[in-house]
C-alpha cells in the first residue's frame, strides 16, 4: 500500500462520513404540509431575543406573544412544534433554503421579503416608534426630521428598510449616520448611553424596552415600516400558507389573540 | 434568579464542547491527510494541497459557514446546524492543522527517511514508523494553539441556530437588560475551557516527549 493509497483511504472516509451524516428525512409527501403531518413535528424559527414577541424565561424556555401563538397553531395543526432559535437576519434564508418549516419572530409584511418567501394572513398589526434619551431636546414632529440626528436600528428590519429606502437613498441621511445592530437591545444601549440620539423600531419591544431601562421615551408613534405582522413560510407553499390561515382566522374570531396582546402587551 | 440564568448559559457549554469534539479530529483527519499529500505526493497532488490550504486560510471562518450552510444545501442534504457548522469549523481548521502538521512533518530530517529506507522500509512504512511518530509528538505545542482557536471560533455557529455559549449570553442579556453580566459569564466559560485544554496538552506534550529531544 502505498501513500498515494492511504490518502485516497482516508478522503473517502472524510467523503462517507459526511455524506452518512448528512442523511435523514427524504419522506415522499405530496406537498409540504403533508410532509409535516407525516413527521409529526413541524420546526418553526424564531429569534428568541425580542421581548415581549418572542425571548427566553429565566428557566431558558422561549416565552412570548409569538411563542404563545405559534404554540396553539402547531396544537391546531395536530403536530408537535420545535424551535429553532437563530439570529433575525438568518431566519428568512433558513426558510428559503428549506432548513425551516415556518418562522414567526414578528416579521412585517415587505415586498422584497415576499419575492423570496411568503407569508401568512396577518395575526397582529404593528407600528414603529421612535425613541429618544430623555436628556434629548430636538424635535421629531415628521419621521423625516431625524435625517439631521444620529439614527439606530436593528439589521435586517423593515425600519431599516424603510430608513434606507427614504433617507439613506434620497441622500437626506447620510450613510455614516445610520447606525445598524444585530439586534434591538443592543441599539437601545447605545441610544440611552448617548452614542446615537434616536431609534427606529417596532413600537411595542421599544415600550416594553424603555419601561425596563428608563432614562428613555417614545416620541413618536405610527405606521411607516411596519404594520401588519405574518408567518414566513416556504415560498409558493400553498397549503400550509391556507391552513395556518385559516388557523389564525379561527384563533382571532374566538378572540385569542386579543388575549394574547392582553398578556403580553397589556393593551 | 441569577444562577438560573447562569446555568443556562452553562448548559451551551455542553455544545460548545460538542461542536469543538466534532471539528477537531474531522479537521485533523482532513489535516493531516493533506499536510501527507503536501509532504510525499508528488508534483499535482502537492498543488491541490497547497491550493486548498492557501484558499481556506484566506476565508474568514463565518464566511465559510454560511456558505456551506445556506448556499451548498438542497433539501435532499439538508445538514443540521450542528452537523454544518461542526464540518465547516472542521474544514476551516483542517487548513491550519494540516500547516502545523507540514512543518512538524519537515522538521524531522531528511536523514531519517534516507536510513530508514536503508534498513529495508519501504516509504510508507518509513512515513508510519519513523517519521509520524515523532512528528505527531513535535506538533502538540502548536496544535495546543489550534485548539483554543477552535474552541473560540467555535462560538461562530451561533449564526447559524446552534445555541451555544454565545447565542445563550444574548438571550440572557436581552431579556435581562445585563449585558455585561451575561457576556462576562460567557467570557468565564471560554477561558476556564482554553485554560483547562491548554493545560492538559501541555501535560500530554511533557508526558510523550521523547529523550533525544529536551
Amino acid at each position: 500500500m502505498n501513500i498515494k493509497r492511504i490518502v485516497v483511504l482516508l478522503s473517502l472516509i472524510v467523503a462517507a462520513s459526511l455524506v452518512l451524516s448528512a442523511c435523514g428525512g427524504g419522506a415522499t409527501a405530496a406537498n409540504h404540509l403533508e410532509a409535516v403531518k407525516q413527521a409529526g413535528v413541524i420546526k418553526v424559527g424564531t429569534s428568541a431575543d425580542y421581548p415581549p414577541f418572542e425571548s427566553v424565561d429565566a428557566s431558558g424556555n422561549k416565552v412570548g406573544f409569538d411563542i404563545d401563538l405559534m404554540a396553539e397553531i402547531a396544537k391546531r395543526l395536530g403536530v408537535k412544534l420545535e424551535w429553532v432559535d437563530m439570529p433575525f437576519d438568518s431566519l428568512i434564508a433558513a426558510v428559503q433554503e428549506g432548513k425551516l418549516d415556518a418562522s414567526i419572530s414578528a416579521f412585517n409584511y415587505d415586498a422584497d421579503r415576499d419575492e423570496k418567501i411568503d407569508f401568512s394572513d396577518a395575526y397582529y398589526t404593528s407600528e414603529d416608534a421612535f425613541t429618544v434619551a430623555d436628556g434629548f431636546t430636538g424635535e421629531i414632529v415628521n419621521p423625516e426630521d431625524v435625517a439631521d440626528l444620529k439614527v439606530c436600528v436593528q439589521t435586517g428590519t423593515t425600519q431599516d428598510s424603510w430608513l434606507t429606502d427614504n433617507l439613506v437613498a434620497t441622500g437626506k441621511l447620510p450613510e455614516e449616520n445610520l447606525f445598524r445592530y444585530d439586534r434591538v437591545d443592543q441599539a437601545m444601549l447605545d441610544l440611552k448611553n448617548g452614542r446615537v440620539d434616536v431609534m427606529m423600531s417596532d413600537y411595542v419591544p421599544a415600550k416594553a424596552l424603555a419601561d425596563q431601562l428608563g432614562g428613555l421615551r417614545i416620541v413618536y408613534q405610527g405606521v411607516l415600516s411596519s404594520g401588519p405582522m405574518n408567518i414566513v413560510i416556504p415560498n409558493g407553499d400553498a397549503e400550509l400558507q391556507q391552513a395556518i390561515n385559516e388557523i389564525i382566522k379561527q384563533l382571532q374570531d374566538e378572540g385569542f389573540i386579543d388575549n394574547l396582546a392582553v398578556k403580553y402587551f397589556a393593551e | 434568579m441569577f444562577s438560573t440564568f447562569f446555568s443556562y448559559i452553562i448548559q451551551g457549554t455542553a455544545i460548545t464542547i460538542a461542536v469543538t469534539l466534532v471539528a477537531l479530529p474531522f479537521g485533523l483527519m482532513l489535516g493531516l491527510a493533506m499536510a501527507l499529500i503536501h509532504t510525499y505526493g508528488g508534483n499535482i497532488l502537492n498543488r491541490i494541497a497547497a491550493a486548498f490550504s492557501l484558499l481556506l486560510r484566506g476565508v474568514p471562518p463565518i464566511v465559510l459557514l454560511f456558505i456551506l450552510y445556506f448556499m451548498l444545501s438542497s433539501k435532499s442534504f439538508n445538514l443540521s446546524p450542528f452537523w454544518a457548522g461542526s464540518f465547516s469549523l472542521g474544514i476551516v481548521s483542517s487548513a491550519y492543522q494540516m500547516e502545523i502538521l507540514r512543518g512538524a512533518l519537515l522538521a524531522v530530517g531528511n536523514g531519517q527517511m534516507t536510513a530508514a529506507r536503508a534498513v529495508g522500509m519501504s516509504r510508507v512504512q518509513a512515513v508510519q514508523h519513523i517519521i509520524l511518530p515523532q512528528a505527531l509528538r513535535l506538533a502538540i505545542p502548536p496544535w495546543s494553539n489550534e485548539v483554543s482557536i477552535v474552541l473560540k471560533d467555535s462560538s461562530l455557529v451561533y449564526a447559524l441556530g446552534v445555541p451555544e455559549i454565545l447565542r445563550r449570553a444574548q438571550q440572557l442579556s436581552a431579556t435581562t437588560q445585563q449585558p455585561f453580566l451575561a457576556y462576562g459569564t460567557a467570557a468565564l466559560i471560554y477561558f476556564v475551557l482554553v485554560f483547562a485544554t491548554n493545560r492538559a496538552l501541555d501535560y500530554l506534550s511533557e508526558r510523550t516527549k521523547l529523550p533525544t529531544h529536551s
